[in-house]
C-alpha cells in the first residue's frame, strides 16, 4: 500500500494550469525522482506533499490522511514526520547553525541543552559541516548551507524526506557527498521523493522516477527503464538530450 | 480604472491584516509568547529607536515655540507659550510624530526583513518545520511595538517639551519657572491619558501592516522594495486617520466623564 498517495492534483497560478490532473503513488522505503523540464510545477507538487502550498482540487493522502483538509495547527504533526529540504537550505540567517539545528529540536521536544548539543554535535558531524557549528549561514558556502539545511531537516528522524532539487549549483564532491547521504538515509528505510534536474545524482539515488509534463505525470518508471522510455521527449530528457 | 479595482487592493488589505491581528491576538492567548523574542523587539523598537524619536519630537517642541513665539509676540500672547506647546504635544504631536517616527525606522525594517525571509524561503522553512510564522515572527513584533511605543511616547512628550523650553527660555525670554509651573498647570491626566492612549492602537497601525506586506512579498527582491514603501505608506497615513478618530473619540470619553 502506498505511503503517500496523490489523487486528481489539480493547481493553477493566475489562470494558468501547472497541474491538470496529476495521479501519483509513493511507497515506503523508496526513492521515487520527480524530473521534468522548468515550470511544471515540480516544486508546487513538493511543497503540496507537507500542506506548504493547498491544491485547487484533489487529494493527497499520507497514511490515509488527506492533508489538503488540515489546518496550519493539524499539519504540525505530519510537518514532524515529512521533512523538506529546501533548494537553498534556507537556512534562518539571524540564527547561528547550531540555533538553526536546535530549532525543531526546542520546537517539538522535550530534550535537554545537553542532549540537543549532542544531537547536533554527532549529525553535523556525520555531514562534515562540524566546523560550523557556531557560523551563521551568510559565512557558509553554497555547498554547506544545503548540507546544514539536509541536516537540519532529518535532526527530527523524519520518515519522509522531501528534497528540492538538492544538488542543483553544486561541486562534485558535494554532489557526492548529497548522493550519499540520501542513500545512507534510504538505507535506514526513510521514504524519499527527490525533485531535480540532475540525472546522474537520479539514477544514483532514485529506485523510480516520474517525468512531469504539461500537467500531467507523463511517466512513471524503474530508473533503468526511463532512458528507453517509447516517448522520445522523455528518453531525451532523461539522457540530458534534445528531443 | 474604476472603483472597485481602486478598492479591491485596499480591502484584501484590510481583510489579510484583520486576519492577521487575530492570529496573533489567538496565538498570544495560547500562550505561544516567545520571551526572548518579544525582548529583541522591545529592544529594537524602544531602545534602538529612541535617539530618532527625541530629535524629531525635540526639535517639534522648539520650532513650535519658534513659530508661536514669534506669532503671538504681535497680541502680547507670548505667555501663552508653554500652554499651547504642552497641550499639543502630549495630547497629538508627541504619539503621532513617535508612532510615524517608528513606522518609518522599525516597520520598513520589518517589512524588509519579513519580506527577505519570505523571499528566501525561511517563512516556508519555518512552517516545514512545523513552527508558526504568526507566533515566531508576527507576535513578537506586534508586542514589541505594543510595550515599546508607549514608552518612547513619554520619553518625546518630555523631550517635545523640553524643546519648547529651550527656545523660550533663550530666544523669547520666557522665565523657565515660570513656564514649568504653566506647563504643570495646563496637562492634567485626561489630557495626558488621550494622548497616551493613541500610542496601544497607532503600535498595531505600525505593526500589523510591516508584517502583512513582508509576509506577502512577490515577485524578489524588487518586491521587497514595494513592499517596504507600501508599509510606510499605509502606517502613516493610518496613523493620522485613526488620530482623528481616537480624538473624536477620546473628545466624547472626557465630555462624558
Amino acid at each position: 500500500m502506498a505511503l503517500i498517495e496523490i489523487k486528481n492534483f489539480k493547481k493553477s497560478f493566475q489562470g494558468h494550469d501547472v497541474h491538470k490532473d496529476i495521479n501519483l503513488s509513493i511507497f515506503s522505503g523508496e526513492c521515487l525522482g520527480i524530473i521534468g523540464g522548468s515550470g511544471v510545477g515540480k516544486s508546487v507538487l513538493l511543497k503540496s506533499l507537507i500542506g506548504l502550498i493547498k491544491p485547487d482540487d484533489g487529494q493527497v493522502l499520507f497514511k490515509n490522511q488527506d492533508i489538503t483538509k488540515l489546518n496550519e495547527d493539524e499539519l504540525v504533526e505530519v510537518r514532524k514526520k515529512i521533512a523538506y529540504v529546501f533548494q537553498n537550505g534556507a537556512l534562518f540567517d539571524s540564527l547561528s547553525v547550531y540555533e538553526n539545528l536546535a530549532y525543531p529540536l526546542k520546537e517539538h521536544t522535550m530534550m535537554t541543552e545537553q542532549d540537543i548539543y549532542q544531537k547536533i554535535y554527532k549529525t553535523l558531524d556525520e555531514f562534515g559541516v562540524l566546523n560550523a557549528i557556531n557560523k551563521y549561514p551568510a559565512e557558509l558556502s553554497g555547498g554547506m548551507q544545503k548540507r546544514v539545511g539536509l541536516a537540519r531537516s532529518i535532526i527530527m528522524d523524519p520518515e519522509v524526506i522531501l528534497y528540492d532539487e538538492p544538488t542543483a549549483g553544486l561541486d562534485p564532491y558535494n554532489t557526492k557527498i548529497i548522493q550519499e547521504t540520501i542513500i545512507k538515509l534510504k538505507n535506514k528505510n526513510v521514504t524519499s521523493i527527490f525533485v531535480t534536474h540532475d540525472m546522474p545524482s537520479a539514477f544514483a539515488v532514485c529506485d523510480r522516477i516520474a517525468f512531469l509534463n504539461q500537467g500531467v505525470v507523463a511517466a512513471v518508471s524503474d530508473v533503468k527503464e526511463i532512458t528507453n522510455n517509447n516517448d522520445n521527449e522523455i528518453s531525451a530528457f532523461a539522457k540530458g538530450l534534445r528531443p | 480604472m474604476n472603483y472597485f479595482t481602486m478598492t479591491y487592493p485596499f480591502l484584501i488589505f484590510l481583510g489579510g491584516s484583520t486576519k492577521l491581528l487575530y492570529l496573533s491576538i489567538k496565538e498570544f492567548f495560547k500562550g505561544k509568547v516567545e520571551k526572548d523574542l518579544v525582548i529583541e523587539q522591545v529592544y529594537q523598537v524602544g531602545i534602538k529607536s529612541l535617539p530618532v524619536v527625541l530629535v524629531t519630537t525635540g526639535f517639534i517642541g522648539m520650532v513650535m515655540a519658534l513659530q508661536f513665539g514669534i506669532g503671538l509676540a504681535k497680541f502680547g500672547g507670548k505667555l501663552y507659550i508653554p500652554k499651547i506647546i504642552s497641550l499639543s504635544i502630549v495630547r497629538e504631536l508627541g504619539p503621532v510624530f513617535a508612532s510615524i517616527m517608528i513606522s518609518a525606522r522599525v516597520g520598513s525594517g520589518m517589512t524588509s526583513e519579513i519580506g527577505s525571509m519570505r523571499v528566501t524561503e525561511q517563512i516556508d522553512a519555518i512552517r516545514a518545520l512545523g513552527a508558526s510564522p504568526i507566533a515566531k515572527i508576527v507576535l513578537p513584533r506586534v508586542l514589541g511595538c505594543f510595550i515599546a511605543l508607549p514608552v518612547l511616547t513619554a520619553f518625546a512628550n518630555t523631550i517635545g517639551i523640553l524643546g519648547g523650553l529651550l527656545v523660550g527660555s533663550n530666544d523669547l525670554g520666557l522665565d523657565p519657572n515660570y513656564y514649568f509651573q504653566k506647563v504643570l498647570s495646563t496637562i492634567n491626566v485626561a489630557d495626558y491619558m488621550s494622548g497616551f492612549m493613541k500610542c496601544f492602537f497607532f503600535s498595531f497601525l505600525v505593526s500589523v501592516p510591516a508584517c502583512y506586506f513582508g509576509l506577502n512579498v512577490k515577485g524578489g527582491t524588487k518586491g521587497v522594495g514595494i513592499a517596504t514603501t507600501k508599509t510606510v505608506v499605509t502606517s502613516c497615513i493610518a496613523i493620522l486617520i485613526g488620530d482623528y478618530f481616537l480624538t473624536k473619540l477620546f473628545w466624547v470619553i472626557e465630555k462624558w466623564l
